[in-house]
This record gives C-alpha cells, structure tokens and sequence, in this order.
C-alpha cells in the first residue's frame, strides 16, 4: 500500500520542480527583454507595472500557481524533510533551462557549485 | 543586460528574499496543516480542506509576502542570471540552522554541517562563477 503512494509523492514533487523551473524561466526571460530600471523604488515600482503588463509573466504565474497548489498538497501528506531534500533537484532544472531557453553561460565553476548546493541541501534535509 | 556582476547589495537582497521566503514556507506549512486528512476521492473533504486552509490568516500572511518577493526578486533577476540566483537563494538551507544555533541552542547532527559545508562551498563557486568574464566551457 505505501509504495504505489510514495510514488506519487515523488511524482508530484518533480512536478512542483518542473513547474517552478518553468514559470522562473518565464519571469526572467520577461525580464531580459524589458528594459528594467533599478534607480529608485519609483523606477522600479514602474518597471514592475511594466512587467505586469506583459503576458509571458502570467503565463509563469499560472505555473507558479500549479506548483504552489502541488506543493500545499505534498506538504500536508509528505514529510517536511524528505519533500524539501527531493525538491532541490530544482536547482539542475534551473541551470539546464537558463542554458537552454535563456542562453545563459553556465560554466564549469557554477556546475559545480550548483551540484554542490544539491548535494548539501539534501544533507541538510535528510540529516 | 550586460551589467550581470554580482555585488554586495545584491547578495543582501537575496539575503532578505531567503528570510522572507522561509517565512511564506512557514506560513503555507501551517495553513496546510488544517488536521484534516487531505482526500481527493473524496470531493466533500477537499472543499473542507479548502475552506479550513483559505480562511486562515497564514495563507493571506504568505499570499503578501509573496508578492513583495516577486517585486524584489524581479528587481533581483534583472541584474544577474537566473543560473546565479537560484543557486544563491539556497542560503536560507544555512540561515535557518544557523539561527537555531545561536538563538535556540539547538544541537546539529554531524551531518547536516556537512550539508552546510557543501551548500557554503557551492555559493562560493556559483557567485565566483559570475564575476567570470568568460565562462570556463
């Protein structure tokens, strides 16, 4: 009986990742083709409305709002611990699609870091 | 876009951003706990849960700090790339641990400070990746 369940936990929990992974993606490749102005909160107040008006941003929000609804949902049956330790496989998702759909340079050094980052958030969680 | 150095300031925007982060964690952890068993075979259940979880004020706590969060986080993302900022915001993994330390005395088993060290050494790789001019590969 536990494990078609456990299953299902893990499932939901690349999921959330996956989804996540997607709507950051979707905010910062808005974000890159405004043209967002950081000099006083006055700016970037408006450059938030700007954002606001751009379409790809809620397209994100709806994966955002997907990811959260799954994550309330794991949360309330999985434990805290082993939910957050799988969820940092989010950070690989995050680099392969920076360079994939935002052109970014991930090198050597960041992969390393990255994978470093994983390693250690799911000692922290299962320790 | 080409102004992509991480600085001080940013990383202590990002700082903040983990606190805030792990306080709308903390918020969504308690208006989920509603004791009630979430079904969803069972959709009278679900709607209870639904109910139970919409009307507490954590969630609406959360719902605000989100939304501060995105202001700051996009203001974030529009100085450095999204392979740096993500990795970075994992601070809140050492944060956390570290306050509980200091303020609560709590004892840490040997390895979740080897989970620390890790994710210390991978923010040091991650920011020092970005004030790279050239990626290595």
């Amino acid at each position: 009986m536990i494990k078609p369940q456990l299953f299902l936990i893990i499932s939901l929990i690349v999921l959330t990742s996956a989804c996540d992974t997607i709507a950051q993606l979707f905010l910062k490749k808005s974000i890159n083709k405004l043209n967002f102005e950081t000099h006083g909160i006055k700016k970037i107040l408006s450059s938030i409305g700007r954002l606001l008006l751009t379409p790809r941003v809620y397209l994100g929000g709806m994966f955002s709002l997907l990811s959260l609804s799954i994550w309330l949902y794991v949360l309330s049956k999985a434990d805290l611990n082993f939910a957050f330790s799988l969820d940092s496989m989010h950070y690989i998702f995050i680099a392969v699609g920076s360079v994939v759909f935002l052109k970014e340079k991930v090198g050597f050094t960041r992969w390393i870091g990255t994978i470093s980052i994983v390693i250690g958030i799911t000692l922290v969680a299962l320790s | 876009m080409n102004k992509k150095k991480l600085t001080l300031k940013i990383l202590l925007f990002l700082i903040f951003t983990d606190c805030l982060e792990t306080l709308i964690q903390f918020c969504f952890k308690k208006s989920a706990a509603t004791g009630i068993d979430f079904n969803v075979s069972s959709i009278a259940n679900a709607l209870t849960f639904l109910k139970l979880t919409l009307f507490s004020p954590y969630l609406w706590i959360g719902l605000i700090t989100v939304f501060l969060v995105f202001i700051i986080w996009s203001t974030i993302l529009s100085k450095i790339d999204l392979s740096v900022a993500v990795p970075l915001a994992s601070f809140s993994y050492i944060l956390v641990p570290l306050v509980s330390v200091i303020f609560l005395h709590e004892k840490i088993p040997a390895l979740r400070w080897v989970g620390i060290c890790f994710i210390i050494i991978g923010i040091i790789f991650v920011s020092r990746s970005s004030k790279e001019k050239e990626a290595l590969l």
